[in-house]
């Protein structure tokens, strides 16, 4: 989960024009994608997205027809084992558009598509170096729930980074006990 | 790899092995380990398959074909053998030999469940829809689940959206659909969101929009629910169908009671508002106004339900919601262009747009919120002075220019500078004021950056946009004076950004433009690079590169960039079709008919089409040499000069033409009509480089008996393959020619910070067109006196010496057209000739192509020699025969060109070296000066080298 440069404000002050996000928008999303938390991924994987959960991929657009932001993605995990839940792929906002509280507005209709489904919580991983995205969920409810070593495998010879996998209680978890804290970091491979 | 399930088989564990080394990327082993298993077990199919899989994987294509032949006419019925054929065929996209491979196996195993789904998603790969309909039929009646009938419903969709006779569609296929589901309802089978979401497909493009409306507010509609709004953006488009606006009406007020922030509820209340007032639409006079509730027709009312919502706002404790108050501009708007004098009841634009300002200007949305607007606006200046009165400002420094002391005072003071260019009024400053004005613009971005010293390396300064700001002047300067310091100092400064903002993709793209333009292609590379572009950003933005690489020489580069796109391009078929199916099994029925549009957009790609032409021109300019053959050329890129595959009349520019950021006024942003011709101008430019590719490859099938092929399509064809297909395309070659000549007299301008000019209008002054032309020309004179007996040709004897001389003429006209330097250094001032780089890549594009057709040349006149030889001997008559002599000639000449081109290119060399010793000197006047001498000119020398070998 990549949040570039997001700010939380102390209010919102949005005005957009909320939709399902479509193939066509890939061809005008370079003002959000061109940002180096971004990643642009192949078109299986936006795809693969779009074909099973589309209503978890949405996009904000201007008033002049630029695309603003999106959030992208998924509903997993076992009900029997209270883990079904939502789960936070991609959020980006484009740079003219940040600080305007679009990134809290997008992760509060992706948790309310996960209380429909009856998710348990809702979670994300996020870059451990990435305090403002960091502070701006914890500031939308969301904490540590663990710290995943060297998720993020870096290129250009630079070491990998950890991830933290931060969760929010969702109603259906009335004991919050899915977002207790784990006593120690896990390893990559020990995630599903 | 394939699923593996039960271990208990013990052909299963025999097999794992190979599975493991195909999964690893080890495909020897594999092969190896398959012969082993075989040699014991010679009934084991699958091994077979696994080894094809080998095979085909270390590019043994026709061996891994057969071995897979061998065991699908056996028609196999284990799932090993059969998923190991699926990926197999896959991977060498006959997703068509799949279907075989399942119909077989379903008419052998006729109750399989598993196998009847692997053939419907096998159709759905290919997309077959009518055998579609009735796979999912069968299934439906081997286990009656509600997906397979829905499956089958959705392929008359499908066979519906894709029928050529729309009328089939419409009183067939979606009638059809429609009573198939409507079936499913009586019988009240209805179990989920995904049929009903079907069913209201079906229902809209059926036009029954009544019908639909029904279901999405009915009991069925209760079941959309995974997507927010689900039903009320459905009733929404069926209202504004239907014509419905008192619904329209009352609906949109409802949810912008609930939301007064959602833009597009605005629109629709005010769409609605204006349709009902010109209806003379009046209440009812008992009774609810509508289904929806209270409606607001009038123009009062819709002023006074945007000023409560306005109200709300204002007395909010926390900061106010944009929505309402953009929301009265439009309004405003819109009774303006209705000349209606209610507007003023709504107050003063200038006003309004002031207090919009002061509520929202430190936002950096505000200046994209204002532009939409500031056409409402009559007095420009004063506006922008009464916005900046109240921006807070320091007491003006020693250069005079007073400073914000925070980044909220910053991002107002740069929006007002935003807003002012938008305005118009950077523009209609003269040149002293414009200089002034870059000067504050670039002491604020240096003052700026104190407030972003702690930002990371991910993230932009505060102040950037400053920097672009003045940027977008120096642009400014040089289109007006031609002043191209301007360009030089613009380049620094831009730089200097980079440097404390290593993130700024604005910077690189204007980079990239400015140094293009300016003829340095080498420091583009590593800027795009750092772009990170990938996937689908080729086809959007990929144009920056491939534009310009070939055209200033980057040869590699160029070769380079091509493949990056189109490896894309050619994965995207596989990939796409894979999530159609995955489209079914979610039951994402809307997702299908868009997933088969995006593919068609991307096959449709003007860039797709762009690379593939040029990355075959460029194989064989960097092949011209007398080593390689013109035919193996040919054949090894698959080209069919015979075929025109390029879809002309349906293309999709994806090109991303707004990707660089500007704020200019309306009338000098990039214009609907500046975009279409550009694609114009882009496909005419296209024609000439794919006819160019074609003529050069009807060479290589005209100096050899047609290929297998060749032979096998004219068979196909039922003609004869015809020699002459060398004229035909001459002549479209001539006539793009000539429309491309009349499209540059429009004198079409683009914005600078749109698309650039194709290479067409440099192409034609150069003369290459002209100089290629006649080399076809003369491959065509060549061609007839081929056919001829020699005795008969002394007229195209004399055309083609003619020829042989004129093309040497032409060829040192575009030589003299490539001289002077590259870089003029005068009086401390650089001054770039990007056009004499751009003329000499022509001249060896031409060379490359007269390379060839001298290749052509020599293959005829060879033999015709030597039989003139014998004859000469036998009979003793002195035949003098023109060509020959001309064609040595001709060669002659060549070589003296080319020794010509090659102290050409070499005197540039040295006084580039001699430029890059004296940076020192330069570099005070502009830092970026130093990058732009990397011209890279070992690419020009190597090709003129080889050519150099003609004879």
């Amino acid at each position: 989960m990549r949040v570039p440069l997001p700010f939380l404000h102390e209010c919102t002050v949005k005005m957009t024009t909320l939709r399902a996000f479509t193939c066509d928008d890939l061809f005008k999303f370079n003002n959000i994608n061109l940002d180096p938390l971004t990643e642009t991924y192949g078109i299986p994987f936006y795809l693969q997205y779009l074909a099973h959960w589309p209503e978890y991929f949405i996009v904000a657009e201007a008033p002049g027809g630029e695309l603003m932001g999106y959030i992208m993605g998924k509903a997993e995990g076992s009900v029997a084992r209270e883990e079904w839940h939502g789960h936070v792929t991609a959020l980006s906002v484009a740079p003219e558009f940040r600080r305007l509280g679009l990134a809290a507005k997008l992760m509060e209709l992706l948790e309310e598509i996960s209380e429909r489904k009856g998710g348990f919580f809702v979670d994300l991983f996020v870059r451990v170096s990435n305090q403002v995205a960091v502070n701006m969920y914890k500031q939308l409810g969301y904490s540590v729930y663990r710290t995943v070593i060297e998720y993020y495998s870096a290129s250009n010879g630079e070491p990998d980074e950890d991830a933290y996998d931060m969760r929010k209680a969702l109603s259906r978890d009335t004991e919050k006990k899915s977002i207790i804290p784990l006593p120690h970091p896990v390893r990559p491979e020990d995630i599903e | 790899m394939a699923a593996r399930g039960h271990v208990q088989d013990p052909n299963d564990r025999r097999l794992r092995p190979i599975y493991d080394y195909l999964d690893n990327g080890n495909n020897k082993m594999a092969i190896q380990q398959a012969d082993k298993l075989l040699k014991k077990h010679k009934d084991l199919h699958c091994a077979k398959v696994l080894k094809a899989i080998g095979l085909q994987r270390t590019g043994k294509q026709d061996e891994a074909f057969a071995l897979a032949q061998e065991v699908a006419t056996l028609e196999p019925t284990d799932d090993n053998s059969l998923q190991a054929l699926t990926i197999l065929y896959r991977e060498m996209h006959r997703p068509e030999l799949v279907t075989k491979l399942y119909e077989a196996a379903v008419r052998k195993v006729p109750s399989s469940e598993e196998y009847h789904s692997h053939l419907f998603m096998a159709y759905a790969r290919v997309g077959e829809y009518k055998k579609m309909q009735q796979a999912g039929m069968t299934l439906y009646k081997i286990v009656p689940k509600n997906p397979y009938y829905f499956w089958s419903v959705m392929s008359l969709v499908m066979q519906a959206i894709s029928a050529q006779d729309k009328k089939l569609s419409q009183t067939m296929f979606l009638p059809l659909a429609e009573r198939m589901v409507e079936k499913m309802v009586k019988e009240e089978k209805i179990e989920a969101e995904a049929e009903v979401q079907l069913y209201y497909m079906i229902l809209e493009r059926l036009g029954k929009y009544v019908e639909a409306l029904e279901v999405v507010r009915g009991q069925l509609g209760e079941k959309l629910t995974s997507e927010l709004q689900s039903r009320e953006n459905k009733c929404m488009s069926l209202y504004k169908q239907l014509e419905r606006w008192p619904e329209c009406n009352a609906l949109s007020c409802k949810l912008l009671l609930k939301n007064p922030d959602d833009w597009q509820f605005y629109m629709s209340y005010f769409d609605s508002l204006f349709h009902l007032i010109d209806q003379g639409w009046e209440p009812p006079s008992e009774g609810e106004h509508c289904s929806e509730g209270e409606v607001r027709s009038s123009v009062a009312q819709a002023i006074a339900f945007v000023e409560e919502r306005l109200a709300v706002e204002e007395a909010k404790e926390t900061r106010p919601l944009r929505g309402p108050f953009l929301a009265r501009l439009e309004l405003i708007r819109r009774l303006r262009a209705r000349g209606c004098p209610e507007e003023q009841e709504l107050g003063e634009p200038l006003e309004l747009m002031f207090q919009y300002f002061i509520k929202f200007g430190d936002k950096p949305c505000c200046i994209s919120d204002l532009k939409i607007y500031l056409d409402l606006l009559t007095t420009d200046h004063h506006f922008i002075n009464r916005l900046m009165e109240t921006v807070p400002l320091s007491e003006p420094q020693d250069d005079g220019v007073a400073l914000p002391g925070d980044t909220r005072a910053l991002q107002r003071h740069l929006c007002v500078a935003q807003l002012s260019r938008a305005l118009g009024l950077h523009h209609a400053l003269d040149t002293t004021g414009k200089l002034d004005l870059i000067r504050q613009l670039k002491s604020h971005y240096r003052h700026g950056l104190q407030f972003g010293k702690s930002c990371l390396k991910t993230e932009l300064q505060f102040s950037d946009m400053y920097c672009l700001l003045a940027s977008h002047v120096y642009i400014d300067l040089w289109a007006e004076t031609g002043d191209e310091t301007m360009l030089w100092q613009c380049l620094g400064l831009l730089e200097e950004g980079l440097s404390h903002s290593s993130s700024n993709a604005q910077f690189k793209l204007l980079l990239i433009l400015l140094f293009c333009r300016m003829g340095a292609f080498e420091p583009v590379v590593d800027l795009y690079s750092s772009l990170d572009a990938k996937h689908v950003q080729h086809d959007t933005i990929g144009f920056l590169l491939t534009r310009y690489a070939e055209s200033l020489g980057q040869f590699a580069a160029a070769s380079q960039s091509c493949n990056f796109s189109l490896r894309f391009f050619h994965s995207n078929q596989k990939d796409t079709s894979e999530y159609i199916i995955q489209a079914y099994k979610y039951g994402a029925f809307e997702k299908i008919p868009e997933f088969i549009a995006f593919r068609s957009r991307l096959n449709r790609s003007l860039h797709f089409a762009q690379v593939r032409t040029e990355r075959m021109l460029l194989d064989l300019f960097l092949e011209a040499d007398l080593s390689s053959s013109l035919e193996d050329n040919v054949k090894s890129m698959g080209l069919c000069p015979e075929e025109d595959d390029i879809p002309w009349t349906d293309m999709r520019d994806n090109r991303d033409l707004t990707v660089l950021t500007s704020w200019d006024p309306a009338d000098r942003q990039l214009s609907e009509e500046q975009r279409s011709f550009s694609l114009q101008e882009e496909l005419l430019w296209l024609k000439v480089r794919f006819l160019t590719l074609r003529l050069v490859g009807t060479l290589a099938v005209l100096s050899h008996p047609p290929t297998p092929r060749n032979a096998e399509k004219a068979a196909e064809n039922g003609v004869v393959a015809k020699p002459d297909i060398l004229r035909p395309l001459l002549d479209q070659l001539n006539t793009t020619l000539q429309n491309g000549a009349q499209f540059l007299e429009r004198g079409v301008q683009y914005p600078f910070l749109g698309p650039s000019p194709t290479r067409l209008a440099h192409a034609l002054a150069s003369g290459s067109c002209h100089c290629q032309v006649l080399a076809f020309q003369l491959a065509a004179y060549v061609q007839e006196l081929d056919a001829a007996a020699l005795e008969e040709t002394t007229e195209v004897q004399t055309q083609i010496s003619n020829s042989f001389k004129s093309l040497l003429i032409q060829l040192k006209e575009i030589l003299n057209k490539c001289k002077g330097d590259l870089l003029e250094v005068k009086e401390g001032q650089c001054k770039t000739q990007p056009t004499l780089l751009e003329n000499l890549v022509f001249f060896v594009e031409t060379v490359c192509v007269v390379h060839w057709v001298s290749c052509f040349c020599a293959g005829v006149l060879r033999p015709l020699k030597a039989s003139l030889q014998k004859r000469k001997k036998k009979k003793k008559e002195p035949i003098s025969m023109v060509v020959f002599s001309g064609f040595q000639e001709f060669t002659a000449g060549l070589q003296s060109l080319f020794s010509e081109v090659l102290d050409h290119i070499k005197g540039q060399e040295t006084s580039l070296t001699a430029l890059k010793l004296g940076e020192l000197t330069l570099e005070e006047v502009m830092p970026a000066g130093v990058r732009i001498v990397g011209f890279k000119k070992t690419q020009l020398l190597r090709i003129s080298l080889e050519s150099d070998v003609l004879t």
